[in-house]
């Protein structure tokens, strides 16, 4: 069974740079492009791990990361964040709010999948076979 | 503490930050051209984000010619050129600015200019020039990427 990731994210450039890094595994990806939409399918389809952008209209990543938290159903799924922002004071409140782990863009896409190969199992899909 | 950025120090982190982009997004070098002037004003695509605080104001821009901008946001999203519109385009354009300007933050947080940054914009168009306003420091960053040329012009205000 392909393992569930849900991608929040309001640039549309980011969310299919995360699906291109899991396109060669067994992944369903999900989007969301804000955090009110990404509790409501994250609430809908229990994904396994949640890759959440920091700043994004309507809810920011750690509005969505704090009530995630606080609801018994959805609390224990990893996430982490990415974030175009490396500075000490950004990356010390990211890791107080109780994520597995961050990423601070750019990023590789080899880094994407390492990082979530900690959190979830990735089954690299069979080879096509030639016809 | 009162912060001491000079404007050389931003165009020297600047330098930096845009051939770290290009490599890990893009997998493409770019290459500062230290003393380049600005190259003709070709149909482009203009990525723009602003930041502010009570140290510092400004802007980055980043320009590219519309063709490069196409092999740049192909080269992102692994996708053919002919699959992309205008509209994956300058998503992929705000993107870029937007990472060179979230670095750009990052540095000045950690230089004691705390500030915020906007959302990206876009310009598209041909021999269009961006003006700063009055006391505003106006800078051009030229960097060779394969015989294409990006520029990067940094308005700030400082202080």
């Amino acid at each position: 069974m392909a393992t569930k990731i849900l991608s929040v994210d309001d640039s549309r450039t980011i969310r299919l740079i995360v699906g291109k890094a899991f396109r060669p595994y067994n992944v369903t990806l999900l989007e969301a492009a804000n955090g009110e939409e990404g509790l409501a399918v994250a609430a809908r389809e229990k994904p396994e791990l949640i890759i959440l952008d920091v700043t994004m209209p309507v809810m920011d990543g750690v509005t969505m990361l704090t009530k995630l938290k606080e609801d018994p159903a959805l609390k224990a799924i990893p996430v982490i964040m990415l974030t175009a922002e490396s500075g000490r004071d950004n990356v010390l409140q990211i890791a107080r709010l109780g994520v597995r782990d961050y990423l601070v863009k750019p990023f590789k896409e080899d880094q994407l999948i390492e990082k979530a190969g900690r959190c979830v199992t990735l089954e690299k899909k069979p080879a096509p076979t030639p016809a | 503490m009162s912060p001491t950025i000079q404007v050389p120090n931003i165009c020297e982190f600047m330098n930096r930050h845009l051939v770290d982009v290009f490599e890990t997004m893009l997998s493409m070098k770019a290459t500062v051209m230290p003393n380049a002037g600005m190259p003709p004003l070709e149909e482009r695509v203009t990525g723009s984000v602003a930041f502010a605080g009570e140290h510092i104001t400004g802007a980055v821009y980043l320009h590219l010619a519309k063709p490069f901008a196409n092999q740049v946001a192909a080269a992102m999203l692994g996708l053919p050129p002919e699959e992309l519109g205008e509209a994956e385009v300058n998503d992929v354009v705000g993107e870029a600015t937007n990472m060179l300007t979230g670095g750009l933050k990052s540095w000045l947080c950690d230089s004691g200019a705390e500030c915020a940054v906007s959302t990206p914009a876009i310009i598209r168009g041909s021999a269009f020039v961006i003006e700063p306003v009055p006391d505003v420091l106006r800078e051009w960053l030229v960097f060779d990427c394969d015989h294409n040329r990006i520029v990067v012009e940094i308005h700030v205000k400082v202080g």
